[in-house]
């Protein structure tokens, strides 16, 4: 086993690479009565086209499968749900699926090793029938029309429809009450054997424990299984510059909601590399419109934000963008606010005493993600899903300088590729 | 024993967590005062006015600066509902010195900023500064304006209202616009010093804190010196609220334009008392505390009615509400499948599975409660202020102790008072 440290936190972790392929991450906590685990496969609701490593089969599956297929993994040919299985155990189990993975996870206090019984049994044992699809469909089509009546939701999936005009970021995750219509047992099952293989899995436990025994536990539950070649993932090619500038609607929200995107061209592969340009571009954002910005001092003060925005960098292979979202009576003024501001800093450059200022408190952000074991297990399979060792995040810190961090505020802050999208008060 | 509590004086109490979990210290102020309706709105804006700026720190971007400056510290204030209580919250969060990259004093530092923004306000002409008072108004009219935007929160918001009708409880935490017109600067301001000199006032640190010497580190500032003795003047949570005798179930229903209907039943409990509150716990948890409970099982998996549905339990306040996110064309059916649960309970239709499932659920959740900053330091304040105190361990002794008949009987003492339905 690879054991990684952050000596700056006090913290290690434990990488074992299986031969099966799978990867599984330990982080041990010993003063801690929780315990987090979390098993997670590289499919999400972009992956909608691929060629299945064993058949060779080109298939195109309609929007929303992997998310469908994480609802269905709970059942059980004996007529029970592993979700209540691990309820009645007294852990707190849950799954989701995002733009890039799917992950199954439990946390609890008592009982461990009954729910790691039962997390890798139901992952690794599919049952799919006509007839508990179709039951699923009336399940999952309520969640839809719930996400559908969220301003919030909405706005954010009109942000993407501003920055991409293909790419697959676009699908709604669960996917719209039509395309589901059109899942079959037989679409859930080449997902699953496509993408539920070993090597296209990680695993991560935090908690107190041993690391060789839990890589033991962890092996000893797993049924053998080949690794698969590569899955080839098909997406339309990278698009340069975004799809509109501006989207709005109107929906019974108090007050506008907005979204400023930027959305991002240079997506990198180098993992070292896209965490000192992440770090970076949290600092920028909270020059920018953080908490002690000048323009949010002067939009707060008139009433323009109530709070500061969400900020945020999404990243993965296939998609790079920075929102700013929140709520404001003048949107536009926002949206002007930060292109001003934006182009003073380009032009001027940033203070050394402010940048200094914001670099320590991304730290203390950074530190205190460190709190609970579910934030850091979901962290590390987040970032793993990218390649990202989540240590770098502190050890790379000091290398984030004043002038690598004007470079990227050039290179990604370009007015050409910002957008806005605006949920509106409906009269 | 890691939490200990020390009366500085009548009515200020500073209580010490002392836990090795975590990367940062947590330190914090609740002031407790009961909910009224002629204060509400006033002790919500105070918060807010807070926020904006003390004597020594009188700007928001200055607090900022100096937050940022010692690595990301977070001040945060927040006002809940607690019992027939409304409690004023400030927060301020650093980072442990262990892990910082280089030394530096912090929790001194974070002490006397927290303190200070709280008890050493910005004055101007006998009042609060006229432009912050100006601006948080209007801050605090949008806040209680936008409750409409999150329909589950809103409904739930809307049922409790209902049930409490002219009752402290039914108020909204965050006051009423109409109020915003008569509150000036000064009325404010005088408002605000009855409020530090009459209200309980707890002090929580928590964190790596292996010697007392917090304690001295408090008692020693000088805000804190200052502050006068109280006979506190707040609602203790153990008290008796008036019993709510409604013969009949009120339905009320509202329409807005929405997708999905949302379902909120408010519950009697006619049954009070210390300990049959562990009892109703575990009642809760077989009707709706998770995905083996009766509600989940029987509206969600078996009939597809709702993609949500569970149910709280409100201790203070001795009731459940049943949250159910529904079709709009299901709503006979789900209420009828509700109903049935409650029957059944009722009249002992759960198996030993569904006890066992529901204590293991809540006692689960007793236990992890050491496990985050704020919950624990929550969980001593809610002891606070019914002046009990349980430890973690017994408290889930008394939850294995309930027995099926104990939750027979609680279930024959429960009636719907309010059904409250969204819809289209």
């Amino acid at each position: 086993m690879k054991r990684i440290e952050c000596t700056q936190i006090k913290e290690e972790a434990y990488i074992e690479k299986l031969e099966n392929g799978m990867k599984v991450i330990i982080i041990p906590k010993h003063n801690l009565e929780k315990k987090y685990i979390i098993w997670g496969t590289h499919f999400g609701s972009i992956d909608n086209r691929f060629i299945m490593p064993n058949t060779k089969e080109e298939v195109f599956i309609p929007d929303g499968v992997a998310h469908f297929l994480e609802h269905k993994m709970f059942e059980q040919p004996d007529g029970t749900n592993s979700l209540d299985t691990l309820m009645a155990l007294g852990l707190d189990a849950n799954a989701y699926t995002t733009n890039n993975h799917t992950a199954y996870l439990f946390e609890c206090t008592n009982n461990f090793y009954e729910g790691l019984d039962e997390l890798m049994d139901y992952v690794q044992h599919p049952y799919f029938t006509d007839e508990n699809v179709e039951k699923e469909k009336g399940i999952i089509a309520q969640e839809i029309k719930m996400y559908n009546d969220e301003p919030g939701w909405r706005l954010y999936m009109n942000a993407l429809d501003c920055m991409y005009k293909e790419n697959p970021i676009k699908i709604d995750i669960a996917g719209s009450v039509e395309s589901i219509s059109k899942i079959t047992p037989d679409i859930l099952y080449k997902c699953y054997n496509t993408f539920y293989n070993p090597s296209n899995m990680i695993l991560v436990v935090c908690g107190d424990f041993e690391p060789n025994e839990i890589l033991n536990d962890i092996k000893s539950r797993l049924i053998e299984k080949e690794e698969q070649g590569e899955i080839k993932r098909i997406y339309p090619a990278k698009e340069i510059g975004i799809n509109k500038e501006y989207k709005e609607d109107e929906m019974e929200v108090s007050l506008p909601i907005f979204a400023i995107g930027y959305k991002d061209d240079n997506v990198m592969n180098n993992s070292e590399e896209i965490v000192k340009k992440h770090i970076s571009i949290e600092i920028l954002l909270n020059m920018i419109i953080g908490k002690s910005s000048d323009i949010y001092k002067e939009l707060y003060e008139n009433g323009d934000l109530l709070t500061v925005p969400d900020m945020d960098y999404e990243f993965a292979e296939e998609y790079a963008h920075i929102l700013i979202s929140g709520q404001s009576k003048n949107p536009d003024k926002i949206k002007e606010k930060i292109e001003e501001v934006v182009e003073k800093y380009k032009k001027e450059g940033l203070k050394e005493e402010h940048f200094n200022r914001i670099k320590k408190k991304i730290y203390g952000d950074y530190v205190a993600e460190y709190n609970g074991v579910g934030d850091i297990a979901r962290m590390f399979l987040a970032d793993s899903m990218k390649n990202i060792n989540s240590f770098d995040y502190i050890d790379k810190y000091s290398e984030v300088t004043k002038d690598y961090t004007e470079q990227v505020l050039k290179n990604v802050f370009k007015k050409d590729n910002m957008v806005m999208s605006v949920i509106k008060c409906k009269q | 024993m890691s939490y200990i509590k020390n009366e500085v004086k009548q009515g200020v109490t500073i209580h010490k967590i002392n836990t090795n979990k975590f990367k940062t210290n947590l330190f914090s102020v609740f002031i407790a005062t009961p909910l009224k309706r002629e204060n509400v709105t006033k002790n919500a804006l105070i918060a807010a006015i807070l926020r904006r700026g003390s004597k020594n720190i009188p700007s928001q971007d200055l607090i900022s600066k100096k937050l940022e400056e010692m690595y990301g510290a977070t001040f945060d204030c927040g006002i809940e509902k607690t019992g027939d209580n409304q409690v004023i919250k400030f927060y301020l969060e650093t980072i442990n010195e262990e892990f910082l990259p280089e030394k530096e004093e912090l929790t001194k530092k974070s002490l006397n900023i927290l303190f200070d923004l709280i008890f050493n306000p910005l004055i101007e002409n006998d009042g609060f500064k006229q432009e912050y008072v100006e601006s948080e108004k209007n801050n605090l009219k949008q806040i209680i304006e936008s409750k409409i935007d999150n329909k589950r929160v809103y409904s739930f918001e809307r049922c409790i209202e209902e049930m409490f009708k002219d009752q402290p409880y039914g108020l909204y935490k965050y006051g009423y616009t109409k109020d915003l017109n008569s509150i000036t600067p000064q009325n404010l301001y005088t408002h605000y010093v009855e409020l530090i000199k009459n209200s309980k006032i707890d002090i929580y640190a928590s964190g790596k804190l292996e010697d007392d010497s917090i304690f001295d580190i408090i008692k020693e500032n000088e805000i804190i010196r200052s502050l006068s003795q109280r006979q506190a003047i707040y609602v203790q949570n153990s008290e008796k609220t008036i019993k709510i005798d409604l013969k009949e179930t009120q339905v009320v229903e509202e329409h807005m334009q929405v997708g999905q209907g949302n379902l909120v039943l408010g519950l009697n409990i006619n049954v009070n008392g210390e300990d049959s509150k562990f009892i109703i716990s575990v009642y809760n948890a077989i009707l709706g505390g998770g995905a083996n409970s009766k509600l989940f099982q029987n509206v969600r998996e078996k009939q597809s009615l709702a993609y949500t549905a569970g149910s709280t339990y409100r201790r203070q306040k001795n009731v459940i509400f049943i949250r159910c996110g529904i079709e709009i064309k299901n709503y006979e059916k789900a209420l009828n499948t509700i109903k049935e649960q409650l029957e059944d309970i009722s009249i002992g239709k759960f198996s030993e599975e569904d006890i066992n499932n529901a204590k293991q659920l809540i006692s689960e959740s007793i236990r992890s409660i050491t496990s985050e900053q704020d919950t624990e330091i929550t969980y001593y304040y809610g002891q606070e202020l019914s002046d009990t105190f349980i430890s973690i361990d017994d408290y889930i002794k008394k939850i294995n102790n309930v027995t099926r008949e104990d939750i027979e009987e609680v279930a024959k003492n429960i009636s719907i008072n309010t059904i409250y339905f969204l819809r289209d």
